[in-house]
């Protein structure tokens, strides 16, 4: 009886989920020609953005982007979470050998340099190739390097987590912002500017800002937590 | 305008045979040590060379590609001797094929160290 109901709800959801996929039609000249031109198009006269690629991850698929933040900050809550109770105290891990003294003094001239260049690559995000995860990333690089060189480096993650509910925060309140002003959730709502500006684009490099801090923050407390782990 | 052109492109070339030289040792090296000295050398002055000629070549971004040469500078041996360091800690030692020859002249100074600390 239980089975035949399963089945029968299974079926039901299936039948319409068919009808809807099969109704989309993918390889029409509605998919070749329509979303790519109009993207195409707008990129450079409505929104003012030398990179495509960026106004289409931040503005007119914003919404996924933040869906991939999202699950970003929930792998690195759940990975914290798994290892919460295999962990060192701070600056109590074990290293096979420590770093020389040549990697130590390297790790700290190179350091401010990486996290420059993150932080370039992120706020140059709407004008060349790069944003906000490839930034974010490399800063977290640095205290990757950091935390190799100098066994007792540390992080403080009371300061992570602040960077990261602060950036998600605004990353959302931006796009209630804009459902509040023009209409739709993430839509452009501050002046654009002239092409190839730094300050151009309207919320893209803000978002963008916002999402180079968030990634930097949450891989930062991945590295930390993974190098951390007793074995 | 022409010079530049010349300098950047011979200094390019210079770069690109470097390069491959560097890749044909570590294919060819038999070990990691010899490796790293065919790689990291001829890699460093390689990249080196490329990207200062790339600089000569077009000259707005000469600015820039001194900025990479000093980077590169500063983390290519910085890289490989933590490379070395490591394998020579984990007693990977250089292959020696002549027994009578011991190419490791600091071993016995290591194992002393490794002894005084162990005690």
């Amino acid at each position: 009886m239980k089975n035949t109901i399963v089945i029968l709800l299974l079926a039901t959801i299936g039948y319409y989920l068919g009808t809807i996929f099969f109704g989309i039609g993918f390889g029409d000249a509605h998919f070749a020609n329509g979303v790519k031109d109009t993207y195409l198009a707008l990129t450079t006269s409505e929104l003012k953005v030398a990179n495509t690629v960026t106004s289409i991850v931040v503005n007119f698929r914003g919404f996924d982007t933040l869906g991939e933040v999202t699950v970003l900050f929930l792998a690195a809550t759940a990975l914290g979470g798994i290892l919460y109770k295999k962990r060192h105290a701070v600056g109590e891990r074990t290293v096979l050998f420590p770093a020389s003294s040549i990697v130590k003094s390297g790790a700290k001239l190179i350091f401010p340099a990486i996290v420059l260049l993150g932080a370039y690559v992120f706020i140059h995000g709407h004008l060349s190739p790069g944003g906000g995860f490839q930034g974010g990333t490399i800063i977290a690089t640095g205290f990757l390097l950091m935390l190799l060189a100098y066994d007792n480096f540390s992080v403080n993650h009371n300061v992570l987590s602040f960077i990261e509910s602060f950036a998600g925060i605004f990353f959302v309140a931006f796009g209630l912002a804009g459902l509040l002003i023009s209409g739709t959730f993430l839509e452009n709502f501050m002046p654009v500017g002239t092409m190839n500006d730094l300050f151009s684009g309207g919320v893209i490099p803000i978002i963008y800002i916002l999402v180079g801090f968030k990634v930097a923050a949450e891989l930062t407390g991945v590295i930390y937590t993974v190098l951390h782990e007793k074995d | 305008m022409e010079i530049l052109e010349i300098i950047g492109g011979i200094l390019i070339l210079i770069g690109s045979a470097f390069l491959f030289l560097g890749a044909l040792g570590i294919l060819r090296m038999p070990d990691v040590y010899n490796r790293l000295q065919a790689g990291t050398k001829a890699t460093t002055l390689g990249a080196m060379s490329l990207i200062i000629g790339v600089g000569f070549l077009e000259p707005s971004w000469m600015m820039k590609s001194i900025i990479i040469v000093v980077f590169i500078a500063f983390s290519n041996p910085i890289s490989s001797h933590a490379l070395a360091r490591a394998m020579y800690k984990r007693k990977r030692y250089p292959i020696i094929k002549s027994e009578d020859k011991d190419m490791d002249a600091y071993i016995e100074v290591f194992q002393q160290e490794e002894e005084e600390v162990k005690s």
